[in-house]
């Protein structure tokens, strides 16, 4: 694709915000990039399968058909795509930089809408470093986008929604599921149905989904958390404990997919500066935001679940709510427009925001599952800081998020904390009986991904290099 | 039991990729950290101080525990698609 160097307005993410806020946007006429490291769009949530994956017949599942939606309509409204492309700075003013295989390469625009969506947060166990435990998020994607079951035996752990949407995918695609291990109680499933009720089309879906489940007879340890894994000759061993009686069980199975809910990317606000409060609900620290998603900087918004997690229905609302602002901005809606578009959008995502909050609830992180992480294990993967680790340095005066980094070197390795931090803020204001709000968050750093200099500086001759004059002696 | 969900879409054609040496089959086009999990080549990095194995973890290139050396160089696997006579390699990475 050949791009244009200043554009209307940029999109970071294709996901179900990104795209229908560029929709929006391109409709009245404004020339509009959505950037993304995937290869399509969809995001993780609809992520499109690899390229090379011909679809076979009319045959399909619905995350796909939504996805393939989201490709015709980029394409039909002529809005400029650069998937493949990991933004690695983004500077005010705004300056994105971007590297694919091929090398680097920058966009202006006076408007940025940030839809980078969500991590996931997987609290630590021992032996959760282990080759085959993998996130459940990971798992949807092997699922649905790569479509590939993880193992010929999987256990399911952590809690929320996830854990019935994998399950539901594995025995449709034909797999085994060995257990379910859910921290919550099945009565705390029931008090969030009723939140559901706000959002029927989830309801449903869950429902159906609950019941193949219940159907192919899959043990559900409720209560219940992963107290260890170790490595067996031909998979994993996974004890599985119950909260309240501490009862024990072993199970050996190939693959342990968990999660416990998500966490909003703030990658890009952080890096920006921009001001971010602390709500457990909406998965931890987001930034400040208007109702229509812009921050405090001039052209900035910030949509979808990075914005508070509430889900990909409402994130489409987040993000149409968004480019109206933009559009009232540059003048081409006006008041009257704006007003009429908004309260309906504002109305509907009232709606999926309780809906979210029911759903939160049951992503909640159980005291027990911090308390549960022995002295010994890791818990930033990529620099090997253990548990012990973070409470010599909390003994010792590191009392933020950024002094424990500076003490460990949490956070310094190449995911730079994403999959941390939400763990280490936990265990920080457990020990030190702190509200986790006072532990603050970490600096954001660029790069924010890591990448091969080679890459930023491309290939040139020797000739090539501009001299400058040696100084004089 | 295969691992592969062939009832919905048709994958590219079959070629060969070589990991640590050993040659294994797979299509064009999969994903590579998908094909090394499914083929049991769980161990993709050793973690710096403890030198324990690491593999696949996220699939969405943020934590970077699949990180393996492609052609020699370090990238992560969860977003590499595979083409024919790909050379991997895994384990300790921190060659100079």
């Amino acid at each position: 694709m050949c791009y244009k160097k200043e554009y209307d307005v940029i999109i970071i993410g294709a996901g179900p915000s990104g795209v229908k806020s560029a929709l929006t946007c391109s409709k009245k006429g404004l020339k509009v990039l959505i950037i993304d490291s995937n290869g399509n769009s969809g995001g993780q949530i609809y992520r499109a399968p690899p390229k090379s994956y011909i679809k076979k017949s009319e045959k399909t599942f619905e995350e796909n058909l939504i996805q393939l939606k989201f490709s015709e309509d980029l394409t039909k409204n002529n809005i400029d795509t650069a998937y493949n492309h990991t933004v690695w700075q983004v500077s005010p003013g705004f300056k994105i930089d971007a590297f694919n295989e091929n090398g680097t390469i920058q966009w202006n625009t006076k408007n940025l809408i940030v839809a980078t969506g969500t991590y996931e947060k997987i609290i630590p166990f021992d032996g959760w470093t282990t080759p085959g435990v993998i996130g459940l998020a990971a798992c949807t994607i092997l699922l649905k986008a790569h479509q590939t079951l993880p193992g010929n035996k999987i256990v399911l752990a952590g809690n929320g929604p996830l854990l019935i949407s994998v399950a539901y995918y594995i025995l449709k695609f034909g797999g085994k599921v060995d257990a379910i291990v859910d921290t919550s109680s099945k009565f705390e499933w029931i008090k969030s149905m009723i939140s559901l009720i706000f959002n029927p089309k989830n309801f449903i879906q869950g429902i159906s989904w609950i019941l193949k489940i219940i159907f192919s007879r899959v043990p559900i340890y409720s209560n219940s958390l992963i107290n260890k894994v170790s490595k067996k000759e031909n998979g994993i061993s996974v004890e599985i404990q119950n909260i309240k009686n501490k009862q024990i069980k072993k199970l050996t199975t190939e693959v342990l997919a968990v999660g416990h809910g998500l966490t909003p990317s703030t990658d890009i606000s952080r890096l920006l500066k921009i001001n971010h409060s602390y709500d457990d609900l909406k998965g931890g620290w987001i930034p400040k935001l208007d109702k229509y998603f812009k921050s405090s900087m001039k052209g900035l918004y910030i949509v979808g679940d990075g914005s508070g997690i509430s889900g990909a229905i409402a994130a489409e609302e987040k993000g149409e709510l968004a480019a109206y602002s933009i559009l009232k901005d540059l003048k081409l809606i006006d008041e009257t427009e704006f007003e009429n578009n908004t309260s309906k959008v504002i109305k509907k995502l009232k709606r999926y925001e309780i809906f979210a909050k029911g759903i939160a609830k049951l992503n909640a992180t159980p005291k027990s599952l911090i308390e549960n992480i022995s002295n010994n294990t890791v818990i930033c993967r990529c620099e090997d800081i253990t548990k012990k680790d973070i409470i010599h340095a909390a003994e010792n005066g590191a009392r933020n998020l950024n002094q424990i980094k500076s003490w460990t070197r949490f956070g310094m390795g190449p995911c730079q904390g994403r999959t941390c931090q939400y763990s280490v803020a936990k265990i920080a204001s457990e020990h030190l009986r702190c509200n986790i709000k006072d532990l603050g968050y970490l600096t954001g750093r660029t790069p924010l991904r890591p990448f091969p200099l080679d890459k930023a500086i491309g290939d040139f001759e020797y000739e090539e290099i501009t001299k400058v004059e040696a100084a004089p002696l | 039991m295969n691992l592969r969900i062939h009832d919905y879409f048709e994958r590219g054609k079959k070629v060969k990729i070589i990991v640590n040496d050993e040659t294994i089959e797979a299509f064009e086009g999969e994903c590579l950290s998908v094909v090394l999990f499914i083929t049991n080549k769980k161990n993709l990095r050793t973690s710096p101080k403890l030198k324990e194995n690491r593999g696949m973890f996220c699939m969405m290139g943020s934590c970077q525990e699949c990180v393996v050396l492609l052609d020699g160089k370090k990238v992560t696997s969860c977003n590499i698609f595979i083409k024919d006579g790909m050379e991997i390699k895994t384990g300790n990475l921190n060659v100079l």
